[in-house]
């Protein structure tokens, strides 16, 4: 039993012929073999050179041979079953199914002035029940909605924001790593009985640090389904050609998989391809360039013929307010992760870069994430939605088809309705006071706050929840990595008689 | 033919040639050029480039050939500066590094290069810098001001752990701290008690002029 999510019904886009996707391969094993990478964990270095890696202990350097990459590539399932809380919601990654998760946003954003903002306890809660009540929105990634909230020390944000999802939400979560965070994070998952997506993000070009390897060992060996994420800018951090940066995100990407497949066999692992081109103005990488759907389209292709499931660029627009650049920024980038065999893309909320997300924003983003879902299922095509024989009974004009059984029973099937787009008549539309799809999308938020009801955790899965984040809690205090006065301020905003929602 | 070489420098600088403005600095030495102005001429050439940068006419890989081709020269000249005993004015020492934890490199980099553009001595710690490494870096090379960088909310607090070092050291007076970064805002600058906060590259050379009252 799992979630269906978008299935594409054709072929998947092919950006390369078959040579060059052979090169693009050769040229990832010829660097992982002869310019390796840089892993800085003692205990992975020993793992990879008694599997046949070259090691240099003191660079930290290990070449990967090209036998152990296509082994390792063999290893990790081509799809995997992942539970979440409500087990219709438990994910099927992999094949020709494609996600959508909520994206991040660091802060909030007034959607007045767009001008960003800490957000409260209560709206991130709010955001997390917005999105789990939106269809297209099949799982929550991590530091989602929000990175933190008001009150919280940055060291428990990560996993303030887990409780808020498996609180407010039955979908399946995903967890970064933080100063260990993702201790807690297991243990949190266990407590309520569910299986959390971990992650290990590598440090273009071509290294990896030991809190990233850590979490990879963590989550490997506690049996969880891990994502090895890449952050390359090409020009920046990789070459600025697509095809250069295709190949060292191949090879971090790929180095990160022969560690998982060596600490645990069959251990299942979603790749992410996160690439993004420098902006070569600000430094700043360009999350809205079309480079980036180019990039992970060659991806999509790449890793069909490995058969590992593969993560898009998060979908994260340039724009600072929800405007015409920011649609047709996010339309190119879910449209491309549709048509070229993504397996998952975080699409929702975002509302500039990875620094705003709002719920609002993420209710528009259902519309467009519903009409890529529409389109992948393509057209089906069989006597009946010929329909030769109704078109010899309706005849030309005067006949005509709208008062047809064929039509009532057709036409939602075909048809996409948006919920927020205005598609009003002309008159109709200056008499609803020339509301744009914003004006709507506002009103569909608030409805969904006063009526989407959670299912609730067990008391039991609760007091657990709320025991691991107070382990937490002595943990990082023991760190001294809060203040007195965050502790102070922490507190404080723990003392609201609807704790934790506000 | 100073004059000569000293166009070729520039020129150099202004074509990021790396090789070219090493030559050239090695031929300000064997003709007894003055390596003072040499250093004057490359300054005069990055600071066209960064100029060009702030209006949006060059972009960032060429600040950073620019940048690149004068520190070919840069080593050089200076040496012969050294032996000379002249002395070129800085205007001041930088030492700069992305925090512990942190492994962002790019913003941090654009920083020191427009510093050095701007010409200031920047010490660039590099990434990935523990307190303990900030302190020594900045007792070292007997720094004006300090610039850290942290991009994510999660390392934006080992900014303040730096700052407690130093007063732990009783060199916190003597030193200006500058902050930027992703995840840093002027409300946790002034929060973690540091001088200045700026969310720009340009800004930030700006911010250490204002700070050290140039």
């Amino acid at each position: 039993m799992a979630l269906r999510g978008f299935v594409r019904k054709f072929k998947p886009l092919e950006i390369l012929t078959e040579e060059e996707l052979e090169a693009i391969h050769k040229g990832t094993l010829e660097v992982l073999w002869t310019t390796g990478v840089r892993i800085e964990h003692d205990r992975a270095l020993k793992l990879l050179e008694k599997n046949g890696c070259k090691v240099d202990y003191e660079n930290k350097r290990v070449k990967i041979p090209p036998d152990l990459v296509e082994e390792c590539l063999r290893r990790a399932p081509s799809s995997f079953h992942a539970q979440a809380r409500d087990e219709k919601y438990d994910l099927m990654v992999g094949g020709d199914t494609l996600y959508l998760a909520v994206a991040p946003g660091q802060n909030t954003v007034d959607i007045d002035t767009w001008e960003p903002r800490v957000p409260t306890r209560k709206e991130n809660y709010d955001a997390v029940t917005v999105s789990d009540s939106l269809s297209t929105v099949h799982f929550f990634s991590p530091y989602t909605p929000y990175f933190g909230f008001e009150g919280v020390p940055a060291c428990m944000a990560m996993l303030e924001s887990l409780a808020a999802r498996i609180r407010n939400s039955t979908k399946f979560q995903c967890v970064g790593f933080s100063q260990n965070s993702e201790i807690f994070a297991i243990k949190m998952a266990q407590a309520v009985g569910i299986e959390i997506l971990g992650t290990c993000a590598w440090a273009p070009p071509l290294a990896v640090y030991s809190d990233a390897v850590e979490s990879a060992f963590r989550f490997a060996e506690a049996g969880l389904p891990i994502r090895i994420v890449t952050g390359q800018v090409m020009g920046g951090t990789a070459p600025a050609t697509i095809a250069g940066g295709v190949i060292t995100n191949n090879a971090e990407v790929i180095a990160g998989l022969v560690l998982v497949q060596l600490i645990k066999p069959g251990t299942r692992v979603l790749v992410k391809d996160f690439s993004a081109a420098m902006n070569m103005n600000s430094g700043s990488p360009g999350f809205g360039g079309v480079e980036i759907a180019l990039h992970n389209a060659v991806s999509s292709q790449i890793f069909r013929r490995y058969g590992v499931p593969l993560d898009h660029t998060t979908a994260y627009p340039n724009s600072k307010a929800a405007d015409y650049q920011s649609s047709y920024e996010k339309c190119f980038r879910v449209m491309t992760a549709g048509m070229s065999g993504a397996n998952t893309l975080l699409f929702h909320g975002s509302v500039h870069g990875e620094l705003t997300h709002h719920p609002v924003q993420a209710v528009l983003d259902d519309d467009m994430a519903g009409m890529v879902g529409r389109f992948m299922e393509g057209v089906e095509v069989n006597h009946e939605t010929m329909a030769t024989d109704l078109i010899r009974a309706v005849g030309p004009v005067p006949g005509h088809f709208l008062s047809k059984p064929h039509t009532r029973k057709w036409w939602r099937h075909e048809q996409f309705v948006p919920e927020s787009a205005d598609r009003l008549t002309y008159p109709v539309w200056i008499d609803s006071g020339k509301k744009n799809c914003l004006d709507y999308a506002r009103e569909r938020t608030e409805n969904i706050l006063k009526t989407h009801k959670v299912t609730p955790l067990t008391s039991s899965q609760e007091s657990n929840v709320e025991l691991v984040l107070e382990e937490a809690r002595e943990y990082y205090k023991k760190k001294e990595l809060m203040t007195a006065e965050e502790i102070s301020t922490y507190n404080k905003s723990m003392k609201s008689p609807n704790y934790p929602y506000e | 033919m100073s004059i000569e070489v000293l166009e070729r420098l520039k020129k150099a600088v202004l074509e990021y040639d790396e090789e070219e403005a090493a030559k050239c600095a090695r031929e300000v030495i064997e003709k007894q050029v003055d390596p003072v102005e040499a250093m004057n001429a490359m300054t005069v050439a990055i600071r066209q480039v960064g100029d060009g940068f702030g209006r949006g006419e060059f972009f960032l890989p060429d600040l950073v050939g620019a940048a690149d081709a004068m520190s070919a020269a840069t080593p050089i000249l200076e040496e012969a500066i050294r032996k000379s005993g002249a002395s070129r004015k800085s205007l001041g020492t930088v030492v700069i590094g992305t925090v512990y934890g942190d492994i962002h490199t790019i913003g941090k980099t654009m920083v020191a290069t427009l510093l050095s553009a701007e010409g200031f001595q920047v010490v660039d710690l590099g990434i990935n810098v523990t307190a303990e490494e900030f302190v020594a870096g900045i007792k070292k090379n007997n720094a004006d001001i300090l610039a850290m960088s942290a991009l994510l909310t999660t390392t934006a607090p080992e900014q303040r752990k730096v700052i407690n070092n130093l007063k732990e050291e009783g060199i916190r007076d003597k030193i200006k701290v500058i902050v930027g970064g992703g995840a840093i805002t002027q409300e946790f600058a002034d929060s973690i008690g540091a001088d200045g906060y700026d969310p720009t590259a340009p800004g930030s050379v700006k911010l250490a002029r204002k700070l050290i009252g140039i």
